[in-house]
């Protein structure tokens, strides 16, 4: 594909939900365009609608209005199944808590996403631990790793798919400043050598140095 | 597979959870096992009490009872039997000379009435299957010394008075007793003794008596003292004679597998094997100290004891069982029995055979396993009712406490799951792969509950056996409505004592692989009920719920 053709992209996005009496526009007629390769980084107070706009475009949420197209298709139309098939093939998450399952292994979470065990999916799961430098630990539960470790064993389960999309909510807010420039140089790596799409929302100033694209949203309007 | 690697991470390594929901879905499981075992154990204990009948290869007893509550509607007939049947005709003269000691046994047979032995050969073919007579006697028994009736008649002091005219003396008899005076003194004095002093006043005196005339000196009359007859009652006679009372029953020996006895019910000893032979009930042998091979003296006739024997047929017990012959022939009652018992061709209409029985004979009764198991009280019966009700309501309760907890705890383990499930969900896991985890999740602690269960309960069973639970269930003795009741009363001076046959029951539970099966499965039944609930919440949960920052 072309690596200038838009990957993203949001017409008049609106996600309006109740709050006692009052109706909040989270995200408030947002056009936003991402072209494949681009890192935007998205920077915003807390409460702005960063957040909801990331999970508009994840197909976690339904809009109120407007369009969402990933790679051409709009989102904001299909069904769930449809959705949950996206999400799997096209995109990977990146929670700020890391969201692992504290049952399974390091190796068993990034397996969580194919759920599958042939011997290729064996190798595909340790060369994405080995992707984040984690193969040593693919058999430790997260209890026993550090959350910069977790949040690696994160990033290989998001990249276990191949997808297209990386969406990074927050990935460095539960690490120290030091882990935490490690994760984001492990993004930008994604980014620089593997060409993929990044979306990060950070507090982070470091983050800026590796965007291709850096907006600000304030009350779910894009203010810069 | 994966799937499953998950479903063995999460069962293995959330083991407080697993433990918590998996004991309480074996508690539940075990509550169920145990309590339908009890409850089936008890009632096998109590149909065997409550049907005493079949213990003696029997459906139902015919007899000629009668009823004694209505005394006054006995038609002459029949009252005329029943005093044939217990009359008691002691004449101690015949029993030895007084003060010899004698022993004299009375048979009676009570409310049950005899009848000849042929109305055995006349019941129905096509409705009996097989029957046996039987004779059943209360036994009278007198002993003590044949008394002397004396009565002592003293006799004598009676005063007779005699009652006779006497002329008076004329003159020349008094001039003779002045002249026969007057002599004496001249006479005294002429001895120089003076007539006045005590020698002289008894010498005058003598000489005046002598004197007298005849009529005065000597009287004789006769008579007839009149004829009497002493009429003395004599008190009651004081004897040492004792009233003793006991049952004797005559047995069929001809049958084997009916009969009031059976020799399979023999506990020491032998069944029948010759003449002259007594088996006694193990309680009153017991109470008597009766050794096998000793005699029992029974009507003037000494018995020697062959066994001991423990009656299944609780309703109508004796102390003493003889062959039915020797007991005819020693109460004088040839031919006559007073019980038939009866085993139905078709055993399942016993009800319907026991009533065309009962119209065999003029005053037949019978008594079937329905009216025997009124006649039965105790803690069996009372243990046996609770478990009837507890069953049906505590296993609800329970089953449904079992479910709201266990329902609870799974519903409660996936809300703490709820960031788990939205990650699921945000990385592609559909609703449907999720909803299978949880349910496949739950199904495998339906199976830890169920064995957990199964070991609690079958456990529990063998800590109940352990403890030898004994039930009684006492069946009316000699009470009322019993054929002997009122004869011991009138005739031994017995109270209205409960002589009934109490029986202890040993509480054996045993556990069914059916009730198991059922106590497994309400196990997996209520994990999978949980699991269902819990995983149709989680499949409403939203993916964004992983995002959610930590509780």
């Amino acid at each position: 594909m072309d690596k200038n053709s838009t990957i993203i992209k949001t017409i008049k996005l609106v996600k309006k939900y109740r709050q006692g009496n009052k109706t909040i526009n989270a995200v408030d007629n947002v056009n936003l365009e991402m072209k494949r390769g681009d890192l935007l980084v998205v920077i915003g107070p807390s409460g702005s609608g960063k957040s909801t706009l990331m999970q508009l475009i994840g197909g976690l949420d339904h809009p109120s209005s407007g369009e969402i197209e990933i790679n051409g298709v709009d989102i904001s139309k299909i069904s769930e199944r449809k959705l949950t098939e996206l999400r799997r093939e096209k995109i990977g998450f990146i929670f700020q808590n890391f969201n692992l399952i504290p049952t399974l292994t390091a190796a068993q979470n990034v397996e969580a996403v194919i759920a599958k065990r042939s011997r290729d999916d064996q190798r595909k799961v340790l060369a994405a631990l080995k992707q984040v430098g984690l193969e040593q630990r693919a058999h430790h539960l997260p209890s026993l790793l550090s959350g910069g470790e977790q949040q690696r064993v994160a990033i290989a389960r998001a990249l276990i798919n191949e997808p297209d999309i990386i969406l990074a909510d927050e990935p460095t807010g539960n690490l120290d400043s030091k882990t935490g420039e490690d994760i984001i140089r492990i993004l930008s790596e994604l980014n620089t050598q593997h060409g993929k799409t990044v979306m990060i929302i950070t507090h982070s100033e470091y983050v800026r140095k590796f965007a291709s694209k850096v907006i600000e949203i304030k009350d779910g309007n894009i203010t810069s | 597979m994966f799937y499953l690697r998950y479903l063995w991470a999460e069962i293995t390594r959330r083991w407080s959870k697993t433990i918590t929901i998996a004991l309480g879905l074996g508690m539940a499981s075990a509550v169920i096992i145990v309590i339908i075992s009890v409850s089936q154990s008890l009632s096998a204990s109590q149909d065997k009490v409550l049907n005493p009948l079949q213990n003696v290869g029997t459906d139902i007893m015919v007899t000629r009872s009668v009823d004694t509550e209505n005394m006054a509607e006995i038609d002459d007939a029949t009252r005329a039997d029943m005093l044939e049947d217990n009359r008691i005709g002691i004449d101690l003269a015949e029993l030895g000379d007084p003060g010899e000691s004698f022993s004299d046994d009375s048979f009676l047979s009570g409310t049950m009435l005899t009848f000849n032995s042929d109305e055995i050969t006349k019941l129905d073919t096509s409705l009996v299957k097989e029957a046996a007579a039987g004779l059943i006697l209360n036994v009278m028994h007198q002993e003590g010394t044949i008394p002397e009736v004396t009565a002592e008649f003293k006799t004598g002091g009676e005063v007779f008075e005699v009652n006779s005219e006497i002329a008076p003396m004329t003159d020349a008899e008094r001039a003779a007793s002045d002249a026969a005076r007057a002599k004496a003194e001249a006479d005294l004095k002429a001895k120089g003794i003076d007539p006045r002093s005590q020698e002289g006043m008894e010498a005058v005196r003598t000489a005046m008596d002598a004197a007298m005339p005849e009529r005065f000196q000597r009287s004789t009359t006769k008579f007839v003292a009149p004829e009497r007859t002493y009429t003395q009652s004599v008190g009651p006679i004081s004897t040492n004679i004792s009233t003793g009372n006991l049952t004797v029953a005559g047995v069929d020996t001809t049958k084997t597998d009916i009969g009031l006895i059976l020799p399979d019910q023999i506990t020491s000893g032998t069944w029948f094997t010759g003449a002259d032979q007594v088996i006694a009930n193990k309680s009153y042998s017991d109470k008597n100290n009766y050794t096998l091979g000793g005699t029992i003296k029974l009507g003037g006739k000494e018995l020697t004891l062959v066994g001991i024997v423990e009656p299944k047929l609780y309703t109508n017990t004796a102390d003493l069982y003889l062959p039915l012959s020797d007991l005819q022939t020693l109460s004088e009652r040839t031919d006559r029995i007073n019980i038939m018992l009866v085993k139905a061709t078709d055993a399942q209409s016993v009800e319907a055979t026991s009533q065309k029985l009962a119209s065999a004979f003029t005053g037949a009764k019978t008594t079937d396993a329905n009216d025997t198991a009124k006649e039965v009280t105790g803690s069996l019966i009372n243990a046996a009712n609770l478990t009837n009700k507890f069953i049906g309501v505590t296993s609800v309760i329970v089953i449904a406490a079992a479910f709201i907890i266990v329902s609870l705890l799974t519903v409660l383990s996936v809300n703490k799951r709820i960031r788990e499930i939205g990650t699921l969900k945000a990385i592609g896991w559909s609703n449907t792969k999720i909803v299978r985890q949880i349910i496949s999740e739950n199904i495998i602690l339906g199976i830890i509950g169920a064995v957990l269960g199964v070991g609690l309960a079958v456990g529990t069973i063998a800590l109940l056996n352990h403890y030898d639970i004994s039930l009684t269930a006492t069946i009316a003795g000699a009470s009322e409505d019993t054929p002997f009741g009122f004869a011991r009363r009138m005739f031994a001076d017995e109270t209205n004592a409960d002589t009934g046959t109490t029986t202890t029951v040993q509480l054996t539970v045993v556990h069914s692989y059916l009730v198991i099966l059922l106590g497994s499965l309400v196990a997996i039944f209520g994990s999978l009920f949980a699991g269902t609930i819990a995983a149709l919440k989680a499949s409403k949960m939203k993916p964004l719920e992983a995002f959610r920052s930590l509780e």
